[in-house]
């Protein structure tokens, strides 16, 4: 049994799922080494917030055929209602620094940006995407994708327009001295961030394969036909996946205000990178995007620490092309992609 | 499409038409654009400034439609390799002397062979996935021009000498109207011949064009080459005009800039973009220079408007042109609509 | 009456393909619609199942007036539909497939019960239940597709061309898991191309013809009936 058990292991290994995990550890373990554990903490950091952006984007693609490229939009969107709910309390906490709202204020904040989200994204579903269901199908990757191209240049100026194109952050959620972990110092935050985000793939990776309704979401995903005929409420399905992909963006938005302030294009960067991540792992399941954002991680902080800071758009872009040209359906790709476009 | 007269039956200057690919409305319009700036308002420098990037991005919507529109793979990154045509052009002008003019076609072919590259990788790809490649190289091409500052300056911008020594707009008016047309000529013949053909089969069904003898390879990568050597040539004239260059130019904006103006127009038309540009792009700027104290409605306008298009209208300009206008009883006036082919 | 239509419009888009098809089935009844390729049996089906609108007419269900409704309420009242192309969930196993039929089902143990009924009727489908729906064959997939409408409990099965593209020795299979359900008390109604085959084993049948119901009556009529021996038998 065990041998069989190393067989399996050694076919995984071989295969470009387990190649790339594998090589993506070693090289971790290597660059943070040589250069110092930080290395390895930001990449978990940034990784953890990348893997919530790019797994809403594979439930917009997977599941409603939907090329999100305003997805971005909705970590700006989480990162302006985390400011706006956590200016007062933070105001509040500093008269009163016993308060228990010292521990619970950011949680808050970032609950109210996850609440944003799912809102603004049922409206987008409202407004934008089911109008265009409704009256036609046709050519709907290319029509919903432009769709998006608009919502998101929207969304942007109206940030601007309303809000103003000035930075609004804060110095930090959970005050206090940095947590050491074997001499290496981190930022409360950035722990925190980091397992908010833990907390909410494994929510979510668990809500998908066990739960009756994400099986349903799943479902759909595979085939519409057939979830429509074992009693599927598509329209339903299609409110709850748009409100929870896009909670996912803002979550990690509102998490990382301490990191990211708010102004009307930080969305772009995790949007590119989330893309990344989604083109590179494939269309494949939770956990393939999930792997895919600590390998693009990886590949952002590396390139920072070793080429500079600016190079992380090149490298990474590079990089993926490269393997796109040998595995065009990304390391983890599935069948799916063949149904997505015709 | 086909003509039922044939061309022997045809005067003079209906055949001239055909030839030019224009309808006499069409002639008209570009007869209007070339007297545009002699009529006032239109003949202040500002205006001709606007009517300017109108053409510039008129000029790269008919480009960008020969791939979106016909083999229906938007180039995601087609502003880049606009801008990575305009910065090889200032950069031969720089550093190596070469004449603006010279330079121009030259950034073209440069531009070009950025597109042969894309079109060769992205070729296992489809649809959203090759939009998306095209975006990333766009991205990396944008990166590396930032970077690269002992060659472009990065940021601060590339100063580059102007295509005419004169303060006025009119001869760079004129010139990129002269370019529109040409590009929109080469274009559509393109689309006519044999291999617009080919493009369309490889466009609606791949397989099936593969199938009935097309090579998709060829054709796609043709076709990538192409429109990226459109966005090249008219990258130089953005380089030569506007006489400073930053990696802006480049950026994705620019890109969904000139997407709009080419669904709004009417995706496959080639034309429909070259007609909306002016009057949208125009407004915009309008918008832009009046309310300057609420920076950034212009762009909510366009979005508004772009997402209103794709929900009721995807056919855009040209497709309610096609439909409405395009068929009144008036036999003169039908006349003028389509000319006689 | 379980399931009446009358006078139905069906069709896509601009295309009408059905005229007027009007049709009833009683409770327990094994009926079956039969024509040429083109005629518009599975739009029938379609409509019924309300994956396609009607374009006039009725569906009344168990006394109740179903047109017009979406697929997954018609499926709520007790309809399921088996249809040609399976459209299984193939990145599913077996058994996530299986209890994704019974979506509407809420009660764990009624869901239970079924699975149990349902690998009773297919044992292979229990000694494969681990494995993902896409990777299975044909026929297994066949009788997955069959097994997933029946653990919704169904009052109504429509099942449309059980036979395509199996090996006749699968064909037959299939033919008999359906025997059993009829003989289990399930009203099933059985589009087929495989003309000879449903007229031995169904009661009564209906003759569709460029979208209108040309002949019907019992299934041993038909199959002596002169038209129905020329056009589709061949003799």
């Amino acid at each position: 049994m065990s041998n069989n058990y190393g067989s399996k292991f050694l076919s995984w290994i071989k295969s470009a799922a387990g190649l790339s995990i594998v090589v993506t550890i070693v090289v971790a373990v290597v660059a943070s080494i040589a250069s110092g554990p930080y290395l390895l903490v930001n990449t978990v950091v940034t990784g953890g917030m990348l893997a919530l952006v790019a797994t809403g984007l594979t439930l917009m693609l997977g599941v409603l055929n939907i090329p999100m490229f305003a997805h971005g939009e909705f970590f700006m969107i989480g990162s302006l209602a985390a400011f706006y709910v956590f200016t007062p309390i933070s105001n509040y906490t500093n008269e009163n620094p016993d308060s228990i709202i010292v521990v619970f204020g950011p949680l808050i904040a970032m609950a109210a940006s996850t609440i944003i989200g799912a809102i603004s994204g049922i409206i987008a579903e409202k407004l934008v995407f089911g109008p265009l269901r409704r009256r036609s199908t046709d050519d709907w990757v290319m029509n919903s994708f432009l769709l998006t191209v608009g919502l998101s240049v929207l969304l942007i100026n109206l940030h601007q327009l309303v809000f103003g194109a000035d930075f609004k952050g804060i110095v930090g959620y959970w005050s206090g001295m940095p947590i050491s972990i074997y001499d290496v110092f981190i930022s409360r935050d950035r722990v925190m961030a980091f397992m908010i985000a833990a907390v909410i793939v494994v929510l979510f990776w668990f809500f998908m394969t066990y739960t009756r309704t994400g099986m349903a979401i799943r479902a759909v995903s595979q085939d519409i036909t057939g979830a429509q005929i074992v009693g599927i409420d598509i329209e339903k399905i299609v409110l709850l996946t748009i409100s929870l992909a896009c909670a996912l963006s803002a979550v990690a938005g509102g998490s990382l205000l301490f990191m990211y302030p708010s102004y009307p294009t930080v969305g772009l960067e995790p949007l590119y990178m989330a893309w990344f991540v989604v083109i590179l792992s494939g269309l494949g399941n939770v956990l393939g995007a999930v792997a895919g954002a600590f390998i693009v991680a990886l590949l952002k902080v590396i390139t920072v620490e070793y080429i500079g800071a600016g190079w992380d758009f090149v490298i990474p872009s590079a990089l993926i092309m490269f393997i796109l040209i040998f595995k065009p359906s990304g390391i983890f790709g599935s069948d799916v992609r063949g149904a997505l476009d015709k | 499409m086909s003509s039922t007269i044939t061309s022997r039956q045809m005067n003079p200057f209906d055949k001239i038409l055909d030839k030019l690919c224009l309808t006499p409305a069409g002639f008209c319009g570009l007869a209007l654009l070339f007297v545009l700036p002699f009529i006032p308002p239109f003949n202040q420098e500002y205006m001709l400034r606007w009517l300017i990037y109108c053409g510039l991005i008129a000029a790269m919507s008919v480009g960008f439609d020969l791939t979106a529109g016909y083999i229906s793979i938007v180039n995601f990154g087609y502003a880049a390799v606009s801008g990575f045509g305009g910065y090889s052009s200032a950069l031969l002008v720089i550093n190596m002397g070469l004449s603006p003019w010279i330079a121009m076609i030259a950034g073209g072919m440069t531009a070009g062979f950025i597109g042969l590259i894309i079109g060769m990788i992205s070729l296992r790809l489809r649809g959203i996935f090759a939009a998306c490649l095209s975006w990333f190289f766009g991205l990396a091409i944008m990166g590396l021009t930032i970077k690269l500052v002992w060659l472009t300056r990065g940021q601060l911008g590339l100063r580059t000498p102007r295509l005419f020594e004169t303060d006025s707009n009119v001869p760079f008016y004129f010139l990129i109207i002269t370019l529109l047309f040409f590009i929109y000529l080469a274009c559509k013949w393109i689309v006519r011949s044999k291999m617009g053909l080919a493009f369309q089969a490889i466009g609606q069904n791949m397989d099936a064009a593969r199938t009935s003898g097309i090579n998709p390879v060829y054709y796609r990568v043709m076709n990538f080459t192409i429109s990226c050597a459109i966005a090249g040539v008219l990258g130089g004239f953005y380089a030569h005009f506007y006489g400073i260059l930053t990696p802006d130019m480049m950026h994705t904006s620019k890109t969904v800039e000139i997407l709009a103006v080419a669904y709004i127009g009417g995706r496959g038309s080639l034309w429909g973009g070259a007609v909306i540009a002016f009057p949208f792009i125009f407004l915009m700027e309008i918008v832009r220079s009046t309310l300057s104290n609420l920076p950034g409605l212009n762009l909510v306008i366009y979005a508004l408007v772009l997402i209103l298009v794709m929900i009721y209208y995807p056919g855009g300009f040209s497709y309610f042109y096609d439909t409405n206008i395009r068929k009144p009883k008036n036999k003169a006036l039908r006349y003028f609509f389509n000319g006689r082919a | 009456m379980l399931l009446e239509v009358k006078n139905l419009d069906a069709g896509y888009g601009y295309l009408q393909i059905l005229r007027s098809v009007s049709l009833n089935i009683d409770k327990g009844e094994y009926v079956c619609i039969i024509g040429p390729n083109g005629a518009g049996k599975s739009t029938t089906m379609k409509s019924i199942i309300g994956l396609i609108a009607p374009m006039g007419g009725t569906v009344v269900f168990n006394g109740e007036d179903i047109t017009g409704m979406s697929a997954s309420q018609i499926t709520t009242k007790g309809i399921s539909f088996v249809s040609e192309e399976m459209n299984l969930f193939v990145n599913m196993s077996v058994q996530e497939n299986l209890y994704m039929g019974a979506y509407t089902i809420k009660d764990k143990k009624i869901q239970k019960n079924r699975l149990d009924f349902v690998f009773s009727l297919f044992p292979r489908l229990a000694e494969r239940k681990a494995q993902l729906a896409g990777t299975m064959s044909g026929g297994e997939r066949k009788m997955l597709a069959i097994g997933r409408g029946m653990m919704s409990d169904p009052k109504l099965l429509l099942v449309d061309e059980p036979s395509f593209g199996l090996a006749p020795q699968l064909v037959a299979n299939v033919f008999e898991s359906l025997d059993v359900l009829k003989s289990q008390g399930v009203t099933i109604l059985l589009v087929e191309q495989n003309v000879t085959k449903t007229l031995a084993v169904t009661d009564r049948g209906y003759i569709l013809e460029n979208g209108k119901i040309g002949l019907k009556g019992k299934s041993r009529d038909l199959a002596d009936n002169p038209h129905v021996r020329k056009v589709f038998l061949g003799v």
